[in-house]
């Protein structure tokens, strides 16, 4: 029993970070039509830039705070720079972003090296708590919390404000949005900023999660969030996250019990999605 | 002056295709200007240029003396040209509420205002406030994308074949929704049902292979019975 | 162009005969092979128009496939065969099957799952330590057909030219312009009546097959084989040389393959000097994306649409010359 729930946290823990992840690509890819590949690179400079001032300042505010608006510019840059002079073209779209994730991940090595780099909880997560017989690891906790919590808070927006209204509008008519008098551009450069900076807060609560951050970490983990992405239907932000916890919690039970075959397991996952329900499992689409 | 919008030989080409070769008309304020044509004649084309939709290769799109032709759609939707598409373009997973906020530019008075009027006017858009805009009928669909374009202070309203696909009953319905609409504001309307076309249209003009080949009072169209059979097909 | 070419394979033909540099013949080696490979890149991306992330994967099963049998088994040249045969078996499937799995869906899904399967085969190689001796990879004995340098050389350049023209033929023959008129227009080569997903999992398949066959031949020159091989780095290098060589050329992926292996080959000597020219990837990571946004036809498009304008412009004067 206590197996169960400590692989189930673990699971849930992992699928929160993959889910910050697939969160910015699958909202980018129902609005804007871009399927960013070099997102797992913008999710590695969150890791690097936020535990960078984590370990310059001290505090671990300081780096989340640090790794997100480090996404922000990026995802800025990324938009206005790189992706919007090619909209429209997915050959090249696709291609460009495949060259920033290089650029991106060598950038990386440049700045700080080549080799990995340590990374720890701040004291006030470190430890556990018991309840009972049940352990529970505080930082998995912790990324849990945020996880849930930014989830909402995009929820929020989505639903509740009018820029959220925008984009909701956005992926199932960008024309007629247009025709509305609205600025549609500005809301791409929004939406991208946002989901590069989801993409670094996951970077940043990883690092200390598994210890020690490294270049190809973002590769990794994209890859992990295309499943999702697939999983949960491009475009769906919903099912999203439902994935997200899907593929975290297959990921943490089967790295236990048949730990070879975790990756082939949620690659297997996607294949049957890819076969049956193309559009995603959760929900038609938009 | 009145006029208050002027295609002056507009082209417009879509891919390959020359899509219109020479569209000119002038709007009049406060008239409502009935574009008429056989299909894909460049009626709907014409409305997409306005909008920027489509992009004008040649010639001048002046709204209130200036040139809008090389704006983007949304600066052309702001100067006060409200469009409702040939598909009506309803947000199909927003509700109705959510439909007309995204519609509003800036709440205030005015549009508020217009709210209250235009739902007044389609009370089935208040009955089905909350419902999914993709779970109403041709016709209240039909309601809310005119109500759309209504709700903001727009000096033009550009509508799109209104009455396409409805019952004879809500194409009433219909109509006298943009009867009432016409003392605020001025109206193009591509319209193919000639009965609704006459009834409501001040002026016409006909579009034939792209290019403008005609235009009147639609009295004048009404008693020629020569025209109606060269370009609409009906005796 | 073709005498130019000839011109070219006749002198690299000759050039062991006149000059003698182990140096450069294994590079040139590795150019010919890693030319196979960004062709077979060139036939997906340039003539069809897909983009697959995971080329790596099928340049893999073939050096593992070599790898495996030459160890497992005795180097001699049957049992060479026999896992080229194995080779293009397992690349054939496998490409077959991720076709068929995406590519009736929009472009993003062969992108994407070809990168996770790639990462799986990876994975893969790591973790059936038995079979593959995990991340160090280990060294094997090849046929003694191919222990000569030269010999080898001489096999790779003249497989490359035969890949070359045996391409040239195919994406010249109705097959490969139906594949041509997908790249332009998909829809518009559906409504024709052409069966777009057959041909389409056709070049999926060729190209996979091709890929195969280089790494092969990259596993014999290096005699050893490790996980390396599997890596994104391998698929970014595919996509580097075609997409700097220019896409839809084929030798466009040649003349990029001569110039990111020479390039990598002086930068890594470079990085003894300068710590910054161990990251030279990052060079052709800004030039990859500089060339996909202002040159997408690569450097052998680029020039030859200027040729092309150029004698355009001089048929045009001549016409004037005539006319005056």
């Amino acid at each position: 029993m206590d197996l169960i729930i400590n692989l189930t946290i673990n699971g849930l823990a992992t699928g929160m970070l993959i889910f910050l992840l697939a969160a910015g690509l699958t909202l980018i890819f129902g609005l804007m039509d871009v399927l960013n590949f070099a997102h797992g690179g913008l999710f590695a400079w969150g890791a690097y830039s936020g535990l960078w001032i984590y370990s310059q300042t001290g505090s671990f505010l300081a780096g989340i705070i640090g790794a997100i608006l480090t996404g922000f510019i990026l995802g800025i840059i990324t938009e206005r720079w790189i992706i919007k002079p090619v909209y429209g073209n997915h050959v090249q779209q696709i291609l460009i972003t495949l060259g920033l994730m290089l650029v991106l991940s060598e950038m990386l090595k440049v700045i700080w090296g080549p080799n990995q780099i340590m990374a720890s909880p701040p004291d006030y997560l470190k430890g556990s708590w018991e309840l009972g017989s049940i352990i529970i690891i505080k930082y998995r906790a912790f990324i849990i919390l945020v996880g849930l919590f930014i989830f909402a808070a995009v929820q929020f927006v989505l639903k509740r404000t009018k820029i959220g209204l925008v984009v909701r509008a956005g992926v199932m008519n960008k024309e007629m949005v247009q025709s509305l008098g609205i600025n549609i551009q500005k809301v791409f450069m929004f939406v991208f900023m946002m989901g590069a900076g989801m993409a670094a807060l996951g970077g940043v609560l990883l690092g200390p999660y598994s210890g020690v951050i490294h270049a190809g970490m973002g590769m990794e983990f994209a890859i992990l969030a295309f499943i999702v992405v697939v999983i949960g239907g491009m475009g769906n932000f919903k099912g999203s996250v439902l994935a997200a916890i899907l593929v975290g919690l297959s990921g943490s039970f089967m790295a236990y019990y048949v730990p070879d075959l975790s990756l082939a397991v949620n690659m297997l996952l996607m294949a049957i999605v890819l076969i049956i329900r193309p559009q995603g499992l959760f929900g038609a689409k938009g | 002056m009145n006029k208050l919008l002027t295609l002056d030989q507009v082209e417009t080409h879509i891919g390959q295709y020359h899509i219109l070769q020479g569209v000119s008309f002038e709007v009049k304020k406060g008239e409502v200007t009935v574009l008429l044509g056989r299909n894909g004649a460049g009626k709907t084309t014409t409305l997409r240029t306005i909008m920027g939709l489509n992009q004008a290769t040649k010639g001048t799109i002046s709204f209130k003396g200036e040139a809008i032709q090389t704006l983007p759609t949304y600066t052309i939707a702001k100067r006060g040209i409200g469009y409702v598409p040939e598909d009506q373009g309803i947000f199909a997973g927003l509700t109705v509420e959510e439909n007309m906020r995204v519609a509003i530019q800036t709440e205030n008075e005015e549009t508020a205002k217009r709210m209250e009027w235009i739902l007044n006017l389609f009370p089935d858009l208040k009955k089905f406030w909350k419902k999914p805009g993709g779970l109403l009928s041709g016709g209240q669909k039909q309601m809310l994308a005119i109500a759309r374009a209504y709700v903001n202070e727009n000096e033009l309203l550009l509508i799109d074949e209104p009455s396409k696909g409805l019952a004879p009953i809500v194409v009433e319905k219909v109509m006298e929704s943009i009867i009432q609409m016409k003392d605020q504001t001025t109206i193009v309307l591509v319209e193919q049902n000639f009965m609704m076309a006459s009834y409501i249209g001040d002026c016409f003009y006909i579009i034939d292979d792209g290019r403008t080949v005609s235009h009147g009072s639609m009295k004048q169209l009404k008693e020629d019975e020569e025209m109606k059979r060269k370009y609409l097909g009906i005796a | 162009m073709t005498a130019v070419i000839l011109i070219v394979a006749a002198f690299l033909v000759l050039l062991p005969f006149v000059y003698e540099s182990r140096n450069l013949f294994i590079l040139l080696t590795q150019i010919f092979v890693f030319s196979i490979f960004a062709m077979s890149y060139d036939l997906l991306l340039g003539f069809t128009g897909i983009v697959s992330f995971g080329h790596a994967m099928f340049f893999g099963i073939g050096a593992y496939s070599i790898g495996i049998f030459m160890k497992r088994f005795e180097p001699t040249l049957g049992y060479f065969l026999l896992a080229v045969l194995m080779t293009i078996a397992l690349t054939a499937i496998v490409s077959f099957v991720v076709g068929l799995l995406t590519l009736r869906l929009k472009s993003h899904f062969y992108a994407m799952l070809t990168l996770s399967l790639s990462g799986l085969f990876l994975v893969l190689a790591e973790k059936w330590r038995s079979m593959t001796y995990g991340n160090d990879g280990f060294t094997f004995r090849v046929p003694e057909q191919f222990i000569d340098r030269t010999h080898f050389y001489w096999l790779c350049l003249f497989l490359m030219v035969a890949v070359f023209l045996l391409l040239k033929r195919f994406t010249n023959s109705p097959l490969g312009r139906v594949m041509q008129a997908i790249r332009e227009n998909e829809q518009r080569t559906e409504s024709l009546g052409y069966h777009v997903l057959h041909y389409k999992i056709t070049a999926s398949v060729v190209s996979g097959v091709l890929a195969g066959i280089a790494g092969v031949l990259y596993a014999v020159s290096l005699r050893f084989v490790n996980t390396s091989v599997f890596t994104m780095d391998i698929t970014l290098d595919a996509l580097l040389m075609t997409i700097i060589g220019g896409v839809g050329t084929l030798v466009g992926a040649i003349i990029g393959a001569g110039i990111i292996e020479f390039a990598h080959d002086w930068l890594t000597a470079l990085a003894k000097e300068h710590a910054i020219f161990e990251r030279w990837i990052i060079f052709f990571g800004i030039i990859y994306i500089l060339v996909v946004m202002f040159f997408p036809k690569g450097i052998v498009g680029t020039l030859s649409s200027l040729s092309w304008k150029k004698k355009k412009q001089h048929a045009v004067k001549k016409e004037e010359k005539m006319a005056g």
